[in-house]
């Protein structure tokens, strides 16, 4: 079987941000970079299908400048077979269209059998390119699965629905399938694993630029503009003030 | 029966620092040109290259020149060259300049650097030569087959804060190396038990130490000049506590500033952070810093006490390279280049070994002899007794010192070797003064710990066992509580420790996840009794440019 | 005056809360707006709208649709575009809107900008980088498609007015439908998920004991609130880890952040800034998190939440 993962180099969430001069994101040269941890998840789980099913190929698809190696590097050294790292040193992609169809360009000839993602990315956090190219490639699609039941003969995942309710699916061959976060504990590279993800390919290729369909104007911290109430009486005063606000302006109940 | 990872190395670096990965490239190097083949590893705690690296750093480019001959230094990954250097003495509101600057502790020719970046560079580089680098494993224990170190053992990983296996926990690895240089820079939790039990130190100075605590400042286009070096003494340290605080410009308008704090003090309510801040209010630096955001923070301890604290380098199967060796101009305030060169040296020695099949004490002693005719030497000897006159308050620090400069380092003018003692048997019981109590934090110019450490973008895996280990913590709320106020919640620069209320009494509290891997703790203790053990690998903090 | 199209998810039988809220917000853009509603609940649900203000319900009954698939959901979203062509596709962005609405995207070609915080006329504020930061984003295509995040708008803020329903054909081919589902169940979450949570309540430092935490359980469940913690209740270990908020844990944006006896050090307070209404009750006037907060309220949180629970508690009953 062959599985491909699509994975994410994002600012690491400890890196503190700052607003890139011209406003449109935030700067990389202080940043640390690490694997889109959702993505981390759907690498386990892809590892955990090869193993089970005893065959087959993890492939690892990433796109970004040079620095994103690294990550592929790192899936490589869990365990995955080989890379594709599709190369744009352009300003941060945000729109998910062009992205999908850039992935699809460099990977519609593989002919996976089973796509996985992260529910969504750390950085954009648009949460659609995984189902974008299933459409892109004619494939069944389901987000935010929960468990995998996946082997030669069957592709079946339980997802996760609000509120505690949970459903299992059968999906038709070839699927692309986002993966919830928590499904499963990552691994942890071994040394001869690290050693060996040297020798192992990744094939660099160039992105495929689309027509850009939407733009991500600018970045900001979001606006606390907001007045401070202070409430400092006697208790029942508060306690009663509390009350209205929580029915007449959160509007709880 | 656990089943452990067996990797089998000829060379196994610990520590991807620079004395580390300049050995491991200079012997690959030695190798080829030799014609021959060995594996070659660097075990790294932090999850890359560079994360874990802090310095000042005004770099020495002897080492670099000789390990990459065909490269001019505009290959280097420097900020700047020295452009201007300044020495001022400090009051609470003025800066007076030194009349002159010492040629010997002249930059002149030496470069502003982010030990981070150049720690980068070096791991490619050595990447590129063919040694391993991995990242994410800590070293925590050697390896024996009698005498002889065979071997580092890895931490494992996956265990909860109870101490059981989670599910996707591994135990450590075994690596099996002919050598195994210790690389692991500032008080290495390896090279703590390594000294103890072969008795390295016999006959040499207790080593003492510093911490440094800086910030990087983000300025305004155009306000920062890239080389600016300044040194300062006086305020906010005063005459009894060693240190001195350093400015230097770097690329792309940042001014790294930070405090040097030796740690000897007396005063048990000493506290480098808050020391740091109090710089920050004098006018001359508040107004370097206006219309400025700070954007990292980092701690590190530093090993001052010279040629006399340097150990016995090797034993049978093992060599030790850099800080963890002590190999630190304390006079100059740098050490990345005996860092390199030791790593340098250490390679020759290995290449031999390598050779002759043999890596027992006798042969790898060699190490030693080639460290004793290097450079290396030249330039410690000259400072060798530099740290220990500060023993005397500063006047009689820079006495000495000045001193020592016509003399080749002889102290006071005539002793060839200062003794020292352990700086935490400094620290003075009782009561002392607050130096803190008009300290103020506004949030933009000066910050709580806690905002700092945000900034320091530390971070560990939140369910395992507390690496920092207290081994009689009633100690804490019994006798330190009396005699010291608990000094550790003030020599921490990272908040790791707290005494909070528990009933009506009080507990020692470890927040373990936001520590900046400085070992101030494990050094400074008056009692002792805290051990700093490398937590699970790939933690601790993340910085680029520090 | 623009044709907007709101689809109307179905939750059980009735019209999802969020559904509501994408209604309001289609409201406050103003236009003429035509609801969609799919499957064996739809007359049911269709039932609810028709004493809403806007202009029209479609209504899809089709035996492939009979509960909700990604396949059939595409389709039909997208034969109604096709047909009614609005200028504007609004939607409440639930796990069942992240499941078919991109698959819409691609096949249409047009982008569909998820999880909005805000519409100001053409730019839509969506939240990065784990909610530290917010973007302005714009869509480049005439039409819109647009999915608001929980409370973006108020489901109370609807006009209620007087509509009617009619039937929409469409054709599907059974073998579009590859996904075949089976009965969804309920089962307890081992963790709390926080991120999706409405409504948190979150303790701090200033609970003092362990024996206190249950006092913030009860105010939670009065609220209909999950419960959350800052650094220092989880390190003490009065709280399990997966309630953390903060840097080092979950970042939230709820509709409402109940903060007792959290001082507000910036690893806490990155990770629930973006809330939309921030309650933060403290000892120390001088706490930090009452510069981030809407109220504050400067007391003990030991005596004020007991009694604020028994008042909840009758105002609830009236």
């Amino acid at each position: 079987m062959k599985i491909a993962v699509l994975v994410k180099q994002v600012i690491g969430s400890e890196s503190a941000l700052e607003i890139s001069d011209d406003n449109t994101w935030v700067k990389e040269e202080n940043a640390s970079f690490v694997m889109n941890p959702p993505d981390n998840y759907a690498l386990e789980e892809a590892l955990i299908i090869k193993e089970k099913i005893g065959e087959g190929e993890v492939v690892i698809v990433s796109q970004g400048p040079d620095r994103v190696q690294k990550v592929i590097r790192e899936a490589l050294a869990k365990g995955a077979d080989r890379g594709i790292h599709i190369e744009e040193n352009g300003h941060v992609e945000t729109d998910p269209l062009s992205i999908a169809k850039s992935l699809v360009a460099a990977i519609k000839d593989e002919n996976f059998d089973l796509i996985l993602s992260g529910l969504q990315s750390d950085d954009t956090g648009m949460g659609q390119t995984g189902v974008l190219i299933g459409e892109f490639l004619g494939m069944s699609t389901a987000t935010l699965a929960i468990e995998t039941d996946i082997d030669k003969e069957k592709i079946r995942v339980k997802r996760e629905l609000e509120s505690g309710w949970f459903q299992w699916v059968t999906l038709g061959a070839p699927s692309s399938i986002s993966i919830q976060s928590g499904i499963n504990q990552p691994r942890y590279p071994s040394l001869k694993g690290i050693m060996g993800a040297k020798k192992k390919e990744i094939k660099v290729v160039q992105s495929h630029k689309a027509e850009k369909k939407q733009s991500m104007e600018k970045v900001f911290v979001p606006q606390t503009s907001k007045e401070t109430e202070i409430i400092d009486t006697d208790l029942n005063s508060t306690v009663d003030r509390i009350v209205e606000i929580l029915k007449l302006e959160v509007k709880v109940f | 029966m656990i089943e452990r990872e067996i990797l089998e190395l000829d060379v196994l670096f610990v520590g991807a620092g620079p004395a580390s990965l300049a050995g491991a490239i200079h012997l690959q190097r030695l190798l080829r040109k030799s014609g021959q083949d060995a594996s070659v590893g660097v075990l790294e705690k932090a999850g890359e290259v560079g994360a874990h690296s802090l310095s000042g750093a005004i770099v020495d480019p002897r080492a670099l020149k000789e390990l990459f001959p065909d490269k001019s230094v505009q290959d280097f990954p420097f900020e700047a060259e020295v452009s201007e250097e300044h020495l001022y003495y400090l009051t609470e509101s003025r800066k007076i300049p030194f009349p002159f600057v010492p040629p010997s502790m002249s930059h002149h020719g030496c470069y502003v650097a982010s030990l981070g970046k150049l720690t980068r560079w070096l791991g490619e580089a050595c990447e590129k030569d063919g040694v391993d680098i991995f990242c994410g494993f800590a070293g925590t224990e050697l390896i024996y087959d009698g005498d002889q170190i065979i071997g580092v053992r890895t931490g494992d990983r996956g265990i909860d804060k109870k101490g059981t296996k989670k599910q996707h926990f591994e135990p450590g690895a075994d690596i099996h190396a002919k050598v195994v240089v210790l690389g692991e820079g500032t008080r290495g939790s390896l090279t703590k038990n390594f000294l103890h039990k072969h008795s390295l130190m016999k006959e040499r100075n207790p080593q003492v130490w510093a911490v440094g605590v800086k910030e990087l400042w983000q300025m305004p286009a155009g306000t920062v000049q890239p080389g600016f070096v300044a040194h300062t003494m006086g305020f906010p340290l005063g005459h009894d506590v060693f240190g001195g605080a350093f400015l230097y410009g770097m690329k792309n308008d940042i001014w790294d500033l930070g405090l040097v704090v030796g740690l000897d003090y007396k005063n048990p309510g000493v506290d480098s952070h808050h020391e740091l801040q109090r710089l920050k209010t004098h006018p001359w630096i508040r107004s370097l810093l206006e219309g400025g955001k700070m954007v990292a923070y980092g701690a590190k301890s530093l090993p001052e006490g010279g040629w006399y604290s340097i150990p016995k380098l090797s034993v049978s199967g093992a060599m030790l390279i850099g800080d963890s060796a002590g190999f630190m101009n304390g006079q100059r305030l740098k050490g990345i280049h005996l860092a390199m060169k030791s790593g340098m040296l250490a390679a020759e020695t290995i290449t031999e070994a390598i050779t002759e099949n043999n890596f027992i004490e006798t042969k790898l002693r060699d190490y030693e002899d080639r460290v004793k005719s290097s450079w290396i030497r030249d330039e410690l000897w000259k400072v060798r007794n530099f740290h220990q006159g500060f023993d005397h308050g500063l006047i009689g620090g820079l006495t000495n010192a000045g001193i020592g400069l016509l003399t080749g380092g002889l102290g006071w003018g005539f002793k060839e070797r200062l003794t020292s003692i352990a700086g935490h048997i400094r620290m003075e019981k009782g009561m002392k003064k607050d130096r803190y109590k008009d300290l103020q934090f506004d949030g933009k110019y000066l910050f709580d710990k806690v905002t700092d450490v945000y900034h320091s973008a530390t971070a560990h895996e939140e369910d395992q066992v507390p690496h920092l280990h207290v081994n009689e913590p009633d100690i804490c709320i019994t006798k330190c509580v009396e005699e010291y106020g608990n000094p550790c919640k003030n020599f921490c620069p990272a908040d790791v420790y707290e005494m909070v209320p528990d009933g009506d009494n009080q507990r020692l509290q470890i927040n373990f996840s936001n520590c900046v891997h400085c070992k101030t703790c494990d050094i400074m203790d008056p009692y002792q009794i805290i051990d700093w053990v490398p937590p699970e690998g790939g933690d601790g903090p993340v910085w680029i440019n520090l | 005056m623009i044709n907007i199209l709101v689809v109307v998810e179905d939750n059980r039988g009735s019209m999802h809360r969020m559904s509501k809220e994408a209604i309001a917000g289609a409201q406050k853009i103003g236009g003429s707006i035509t609801a969609l509603v799919i499957g064996d609940n739809a007359d049911t649900i269709s039932n609810e709208l028709s004493s809403i203000a806007i202009e029209k319900t479609l209504v899809v009954k089709h035996e492939l649709v009979s509960s909700y698939n990604p396949d059939g959901y595409t389709e039909i979203v997208t034969q109604v575009i096709e047909s009614t062509s609005p200028d504007m596709l609004v939607i409440g962005h639930t796990y069942q809107t992240r499941d078919f609405m991109p698959r819409v995207s691609a096949r249409i070609d047009i982008p569909f900008i998820p999880d909005i915080i805000e519409v100001e006329q053409d730019i839509y504020t969506k939240q990065v980088l784990n909610s530290k930061l917010n973007s302005s984003v714009s869509s480049l295509s005439d039409m819109k498609i647009l999915s608001f995040q929980s409370a973006c708008f108020s489901a109370e803020d609807i006009l209620t007015g007087r509509s009617s329903s009619q039937n929409f054909d469409v054709d599907l081919d059974p073998s579009i439908v590859r996904s075949i589902s089976e009965e969804p169940f309920q089962e307890s979450a081992a963790e709390v998920d926080l991120e999706s949570a409405e409504l948190i309540v979150s303790v701090g430092r200033g609970i003092e004991k362990e024996d206190n935490i249950p006092i913030a359980f009860t105010l939670a469940e009065v609220l209909g609130a999950e419960v959350s913690a800052s650094r220092p209740v989880i390190d003490s270990g009065w709280l399990p880890s997966f309630r953390q908020i903060g840097s080092s844990g979950s970042a939230v944006s709820p509709k409402l952040y109940f903060s007792l006896g959290i001082s507000g050090a910036i690893q806490h307070v990155v990770g629930m800034k973006g809330s939309k209404n921030i309650i933060a009750v403290n000892k120390d006037p001088d706490a930090p998190i009452f510069e981030i907060a809407d109220y504050a309220v400067v007391g003990d949180l030991l005596e004020i939440v007991p009694k604020l629970i028994e008042a909840l508690k009758t105002e609830k009953d009236l």
